[in-house]
């Protein structure tokens, strides 16, 4: 063993031997807790912590070193075992939803790895619950121990030494020692440091190695949002160039989108909508999913929207859950007429700009999902060579950095300063104004223009 | 988002303070829930929330519709008005019974 003097002489042990005694320092005043009937125990811990530096040295490398935790966790428990001369060693982790305690690493004669004892049962448990080591000179007398151990691995309990885990003030487990082979088979105070400071890195390496695992899950949630997010863009029409005259945007908050939108030929022209899930997340994404394709299949044989959107209601109205709504504007577009016809199922107002002026068009019935067998009234309007802009609220209340919302106003300027640009570059050009502010939800936006369809009928400028 | 819920005259009232927004929306849905578990009729004051978003609103419809099922009354009153905007914007008011204030809730008239 290297003496204290020759490993001062190296700096990186040096400074791990500081770390390792401020960490023995913190373990000390734990409650040594024992036995009336136990001996008086050696309290000179000198050479007990020059031991337990070395250890602590030796097991903080295995630890950082190895991605095996249950092997390392298992060389260390030997090497504390050999070097307090156990005849046999434990490391027990608590599950506190199962109110258990488990054996994770075992080494002695016969392994009990896997058995598990309630958390308040045994030694080991008492050593948890009240987060102290406990030193037990004969288990017989202390109606705390429980035999289980001993009944399943054929070995007899006579002495015992435990030191309990916890990492930022949650328990974590406890690491526990049986039978001394020598000094008369009792453990000493000397023998409690460096089982402290092996439950002290064990209790380390077992939270990273926790937070590790969680974070290999968060990263396989991310991957599949992402698979989703995919699956959802692909739920959204294409784009088609100018000047065809219905053209859509979809930004979504995270991810995934509680938001779309759909554009589909149909007898007497184009139909379109948008929609908006209440709530956000994959919730939300899920029944924009199922929405928008009910939307695309009812879509192609119901032709009028009133109609469509009182079927649809019906439909999510059938599996509705956890009072999740869909706020919903459909339409169809004629451009041999340059007529809208519109249905809004409380869906933020549609805004038409034409002839220099905006007319707003409100929900007249309530969000698809909450009462079935509704009535959705429809509107007609004539575009006169307008465009008719439908949004969701993720737009409209798009904040500056003062907070102040964009507000319909707000979207009402950006039409006027794009006026006269080609419409999907238009709707392209007010998303982007619009995301340079605080996004808050998901931003769809939808516009139909009448402009180069009523140039074709011929109509007066 | 605070909340409070008493009894008058044999019905519940729970009301919220604050913002019912994505964040607090889970404890408005777990409340308002736990309130027409009981079987009683159900009055949710929102004269003090200042802002509600559509998960908020989610949790009122939730509970409205579990109230249907339970043959008991669910109703809103003194709906703060930025709130009342977001409902009758949407046609909820359609929905939802809503009284102007708390008496005429409670059936003393407004």
């Amino acid at each position: 063993m290297a003496s204290f003097h020759g490993l001062e002489q190296r700096p990186d042990v040096t400074a791990q031997i500081q770390r390792a005694r401020a960490l023995t320092e913190v373990r000390v005043p734990t409650e040594v807790r024992a036995s009336s009937d136990t001996p008086k125990l050696d309290v000179d811990g000198t050479h007990s912590l020059e031991d337990a530096f070395e250890l602590l040295a030796e097991m903080t490398q295995d630890f950082a070193s190895s991605m095996d935790l249950d092997a390392t966790l298992e060389k260390a428990l030997a090497s504390v075992a050999g070097h307090l001369d156990a005849e046999a060693g434990s490391l027990w982790l608590l599950d506190l939803e199962a109110e258990q305690i488990s054996c994770r690493a075992c080494v002695g004669p016969n392994p009990i790895v896997g058995m598990t004892l309630g958390m308040t049962q045994g030694i080991v448990g008492r050593s948890v619950m009240e987060n102290a080591c406990q030193s037990v000179f004969d288990v017989s007398k202390d109606p705390a121990f429980s035999s289980k151990a001993d009944d399943e691995s054929g070995m007899v309990t006579r002495s015992l030494l435990c030191a309990p885990m916890s990492f930022s003030g949650r328990k974590i487990g406890a690491i526990e020692l049986i039978n001394k082979k020598s000094d008369d088979g009792h453990f000493a105070q000397k023998d409690v440091h460096p089982l402290q400071v092996l439950a002290s890195s064990a209790a380390l390496a077992i939270a990273n190695n926790r937070m590790a695992a969680s974070l290999v899950d968060a990263q396989r949630v991310r991957r599949e949002l992402e698979l989703a997010a995919e699956i959802q863009r692909n739920l959204l029409p294409r784009a088609r160039p100018d000047p065809f005259p219905i053209q859509g945007m979809n930004i979504p908050a995270r991810t995934v989108s509680g938001d779309f939108f759909d554009i589909l030929p149909v007898d007497g022209g184009l139909a379109f909508c948008l929609g908006d899930v209440s709530g956000k997340g994959i919730n939300a994404a899920l029944l924009m999913a199922k929405t928008a394709s009910l939307y695309r299949c009812l879509a192609k044989t119901v032709s009028r929207p009133g109609d469509l959107l009182r079927q649809l209601n019906d439909e999510i109205c059938e599996t509705a859950t956890r009072g999740m709504f869909v706020t919903m504007s459909a339409g169809v577009y004629d451009p041999r007429t340059g007529l809208v016809c519109l249905a809004n199922a409380g869906h933020e107002p549609a805004v038409c700009h034409a002839e220099g002026g905006f007319t707003t068009f409100d929900a007249e019935a309530p969000p698809l999902g909450i009462v079935p067998e509704g009535d959705f009234p429809e509107t007609e309007l004539d575009m006169r060579g307008g465009s008719l802009y439908i949004f969701s609220d993720g737009l409209t209340e798009a904040a500056d950095e003062s907070g102040d919302q964009l507000g319909r106003e707000g979207l009402e300027r950006l039409v006027c300063d794009f006026e006269g640009v080609a419409l999907a570059e238009r709707v392209s050009a007010i998303v982007e104004s619009v995301s340079m502010l605080d996004l808050r939800d998901d931003l769809t936006l939808l516009a139909v223009s009448d402009e180069h369809a009523r140039a074709e009928r011929g109509g007066g400028a | 988002m605070e909340h409070a819920v008493r009894e008058e005259q044999g019905k519940l009232v729970v009301s919220f303070q604050g913002e019912v927004d994505l964040e607090h929306s889970p404890k408005a849905r777990e409340v308002l829930l736990g309130a027409v578990k009981k079987k009683q009729d159900v009055l949710v004051d929102l004269s003090e929330v200042s802002y509600i978003d559509s998960s908020g609103v989610a949790s009122l419809v939730e509970a409205f519709q579990s109230s249907k099922k339970a043959g008991s009354s669910f109703g809103l009153v003194s709906v703060n008005p930025a709130a009342l905007r977001v409902l009758e914007l949407a046609r909820l008011d359609r929905v939802f019974t809503i009284h102007s204030t708390l008496a005429e809730g409670l059936g003393g008239g407004s």
